[in-house]
């Protein structure tokens, strides 16, 4: 009996050995970005597959839409998949493969403009050469040349844009016009926030007055924790992604934060979008090529197809957000007048001035994480 | 007064027919909303248009779902095998042997389920990234089997508790080598168990989020598939499957229970 | 030679599956128990090991409220599923006719086959707000008339009782048929009414299958977060959110590997607990039997 008590502690200890020896292989850092010089993304015969991700509702779809137009004009067999609802998950998702250099098959992300950056920050993204862009450099609108995150353009080309404001059900709630609407206990339990930290907390320092150009980290940290108490007593029902669509066509709410070109996601007739009285949010989603694409000629190729005014008044008079290409205003007025003449989709100086750019949360990365912590916190419990 | 008493003879079985009732709510729901028309094809929480049989004409319209139905069946099929396999071999060394590290042994199968889906899938999640391994059909195989092995063993245990040796004894007797017993014998005396056990494992892993979620990279199963569209409109066509899905299980079980019936009645009218 | 052989057969047997639990369930959890002892961050040059024991104190801070609200969802969810369910498997066990029992062990089963999420889904779409299912039980008085069902507590039990009455309702039916009745009426010649013969007999005889129910429905409900998302908001988070968040959202692996591994830790306490009340024979039950 006993030395089968012996034998058991040396197997024990045998099998501990062991996997710490298997432990041992495994690298000492993990993470951490590649530390490989920047790819510069390779053009040539534009043939094969091209994988794109994007966000959903985000280009006009079907066998007469944009992808289909490219597949026919180019021979190119085209993946596309809208399977981007949230910036961080979508990025917290593809990370691990990022890092070691691989795309996860796909040849272009359209990604919010700070994730982009962010993603070139860690050498995620490949450069791109304007040589290889010219219809993209020809036809883009001059306020676009230059963006906040990417003032050469050198990773980041635009794809649409828009507004954060309400998509209100004006059959129940007809009377909300602000952000400081949402608070109001009328709606309690009826009202949605965007989990996209960098669309809703912004919106709610602008309806507490303060320039969000020149918050500070406290500033942050007390939005945040005004929308945690209004989390807590039941008036904020929920944060989602996209899925704000959802429960607004199911009625589970008569309000939500949303982006202004979602319409044609949304299942009920009387909701509407409005942009806040007190507050002012625009938004710029960035196409940006992967390190490890496995098609980055035709993932050029499809960058300056989508940059001609006669294929991107197809996508913007469809998708109905705020599109980066000259002359397509023009074009939809003859097709569509009221789209054509629609402040949403073309506005005009004044409509978004004073609107912030979905900034970062002040300091250094380690604040921003602080912050974006303690928004994660009010989320998840 | 007689109605009480049939009442009270019959409640266990009105409750029985009641909870059955509730746990199959949802499947109703879902067969129905199959077929409601929605303007935007994706389904809108109410039927507000009426009904249409447009989804199921065009069942396989949505390329994703298609690939994320395939991905699954694939996964769930081969997980089946490989766990199915291994888990009845674990269990013939534990009902009939006694050797050293059996209780190790023990402890090793109850453990993974012991362990919440979350915890399980995060640690395979940071081995992977800690070796560098590229996530995907691999690494969700990988996951399905050891998930399925436990349950495989359990099943398949208790099915072998009930055993009795001396028909394996009898065929020795007879001239039998241990493998051909083995063969002719006890495996089709345990296959009842061993179907089972297969059948759970792959119910387990058409079922699997969590883990899957964890560890696929991009690769999308079924479950994944419905989670990504239920933030942005689901397509009918999902009810569709799910509704399709169902209905080849019903199908596929009544056979097997026919097949039993009819094997049984044999064996009684031989007697 | 032979003696040795047919020693060896038993590990040859286990070795397959032993090696693969070993190798994909084991190791992680070593692997997991390492991450949690780092720290860093992704954009910071990585994860490097730093015996950060402050990663495990980090994750529970501030957390109380959801880790009590997670128990509460779970051991709730567990108590409704153990009182519909076994009624339910004693009908199909000992009432009804062998030609019913087959057809209601399916019926139990079946919503298996439509994964999870597309049940919860379906959940979701019956109590949504202005669906009739809601208005019955506000007629009925369960919901207030300015209330809801969705986004609160109640769903999310609801939600987690429904997709693990299975894992109830099969090993519960399981020791159930294996009772041989004619210990039932011994005790009724023995003069024993219905409920002392329940009480005294049956429950007892039953109870391997009720702890290993309990088991399996308390232990994945305690990690579940897919409920918690679809049927509930942010005020009903529950544990396995805030670790789903830590992993796929904010990326700090070190935190939710030691919250991953404090929450395992917890509940190997709880089931340890619960066995030795409860008998662990009662669970490991006739494996002894093997000859």
């Amino acid at each position: 009996m006993r030395e089968h008590k012996i034998w058991r502690l040396a197997m024990a200890v045998a099998c501990l050995v062991g996997v710490l020896a298997l432990a041992a292989c495994g690298s000492d850092d993990v993470g951490g970005g590649s530390d490989e010089d920047v790819q510069v993304a390779q053009s040539g015969p534009v043939e094969g597959k091209l994988t794109i991700s994007n966000w959903p509702g985000y280009i006009d779809p079907g066998p007469d839409g944009t992808v289909a137009e490219f597949e026919k004009k180019t021979g190119v067999e085209v993946d596309y998949i809208d399977d981007i609802t949230s910036n961080t998950v979508f990025f917290g998702k593809l990370q691990p493969q990022l890092d070691r250099g691989e795309s996860g098959g796909r040849d272009i992300f359209v990604v919010t403009d700070w994730m982009a950056k962010r993603m070139y920050d860690l050498g995620y993204v490949q450069e791109l050469d304007h040589a290889d862009l010219q219809t993209v450099f020809d036809n883009i609108l001059p306020q676009f040349e230059k963006a906040a995150g990417d003032p050469d353009r050198k990773f980041m080309i635009p794809w649409q844009g828009g507004q954060t404001g309400i998509w209100v059900d004006t059959a129940k709630a007809p009377e909300i016009e602000s952000i400081s609407d949402l608070f109001d206990p009328k709606y309690k339990g009826q009202v949605i926030l965007l989990d996209e930290m960098r669309d809703t907390v912004p919106l709610v320092m602008q309806s507490e007055g303060i320039d969000v150009d020149t918050a500070t980290k406290d500033d942050w940290l007390a939005a945040i924790d005004k929308i945690d108490k209004a989390v807590d007593s039941g008036q904020i029902r929920k944060i989602t992604d996209n899925s704000y669509t959802e429960d607004l066509t199911a009625g589970n709410a008569v309000a939500s934060l949303g982006w202004s070109g979602d319409g044609s996601l949304i299942g009920r007739d009387t909701v509407e979008w409005r942009k806040p009285k007190d507050a002012c949010d625009t938004f710029f989603d960035q196409m940006v090529i992967p390190v490890g694409a496995p098609n980055t000629a035709a993932a050029l190729a499809f960058m300056n197809f989508v940059y001609r005014p006669e294929v991107q008044v197809d996508i913007t008079a469809w998708v109905n957000y705020v599109q980066p290409v000259q002359g397509v205003q023009e074009l939809l007025k003859k097709q569509d007048p009221e789209l054509g003449n629609s402040k949403l989709i073309f506005p005009p100086p004044e409509y978004t001035a004073g609107c912030t750019e979905d900034p970062d949360p002040p300091g250094d990365f380690e604040d921003v994480r602080d912050v974006e912590g303690a928004y994660q916190d009010v989320i998840s419990g | 007064m007689r109605a009480w008493k049939w009442l009270r003879e019959h409640a266990l079985n009105i409750y029985a027919g009641l909870a059955i009732a509730y746990m199959l709510i949802p499947i109703v729901v879902i067969a129905v909303f199959s077929f409601a028309e929605t303007p935007r094809d994706r389904m809108n929480f109410a039927i507000n248009d009426g009904f249409t049989l447009e989804y199921w004409q065009n069942a396989f319209a949505v390329e994703e779902l298609n690939e994320s139905m395939l991905t699954s069946l694939k996964l769930a099929a081969l997980s089946t095998v490989i766990s199915t396999a291994l888990g009845t071999l674990m269990a013939l060394a534990l009902v009939r042997y006694k050797f050293f590290g059996r209780r190790a042994s023990n402890l090793l199968i109850v453990l993974p389920m012991a362990a919440p889906e979350i915890v399980i899938g995060a640690a395979l999640l940071s081995m992977f990234v800690i070796y560098s391994v590229s996530l995907g059909f691999t690494t969700l195989l990988i996951a399905h089997v050891m998930f399925s092995i436990s349950f495989v063993v359990v099943v398949v245990r208790s099915r072998l508790i009930g055993f009795d040796r001396r028909i394996e004894e009898a065929a020795a007797d007879l001239g039998a080598t241990p493998f051909e017993t083995f063969r002719f014998v006890t495996l089709p005396l345990i296959a009842p168990g061993v179907m089972a056990a297969a059948l759970l494992a792959f119910a387990l892993s058409i079922d699997d989020f969590v883990i899957s979620n964890f560890n696929s990279g991009t690769t999308v199963t079924f479950p994944l598939y419905v989670y990504g569209v239920a933030l942005r409109g689901i397509p009918i066509q999902v009810l569709v499957l799910a509704t399709m899905l169902f209905c080849v299980t019903v199908v596929a079980i009544a056979l097997v229970i026919w097949q039993q019936r009819r094997a049984e009645r044999m064996v009684q009218a031989q007697a | 030679m032979r003696r040795i052989r047919r020693r060896l057969v038993p590990y040859g047997l286990l070795a397959p599956g032993a090696i693969w639990l070993v190798l994909f369930f084991v190791v992680p959890m070593y692997f997991m128990g390492e991450m949690a002892l780092r720290s860093g961050a992704l954009e910071a040059g990585g994860f490097s090991f730093t015996w950060e024991w402050s990663n495990f104190t980090d994750a529970l801070d501030g957390r109380g409220e959801q880790i009590v609200r997670t128990l509460f969802y779970s051991v709730t969810a567990t108590l409704l599923a153990l009182l519909i369910a076994y009624p339910l498997a004693y009908a199909i066990a000992i009432k009804v006719s062998r030609r019913w029992r087959l057809i209601l062990l399916f019926a139990v089963i079946a919503p298996f086959f439509t994964t999870y999420l597309v049940r919860t889904i379906a959940w979701k779409t019956i109590l949504a707000d202005p669906s009739p299912m809601v208005d019955v039980l506000k007629t009925l008085g369960v919901v207030p008339e300015d209330g809801r069902v969705l986004a609160t507590g109640g769903a999310v039990i609801a939600g987690l009782t429904y997709n693990f009455l299975p894992f109830m309702i099969l090993p519960i039916y399981a020791s159930l048929e294996r009772i041989d009745l004619s210990l039932i009426e011994a005790a009724k010649d023995l003069y024993a009414s219905a409920r002392q013969a329940f009480l005294r007999v049956t429950l007892p005889l039953t109870m391997p299958g009720i702890v290993a129910g309990v088991l399996l429905t308390f232990i994945p409900a305690f990690g579940d977060y897919v409920n918690a998302t679809v049927l509930g908001s942010s005020n009903q988070a529950m544990i396995g959110n805030k670790i789903q968040s830590l992993y796929l959202v904010e990326r700090d692996y070190p935190e939710a590997a030691a919250f991953s591994f404090l929450m395992m830790a917890a509940v190997l306490v709880m089931v340890l607990i619960y066995l030795r009340a409860a008998g662990t024979e009662a669970f490991m039950g006739a494996e002894d039997e093997g000859r």
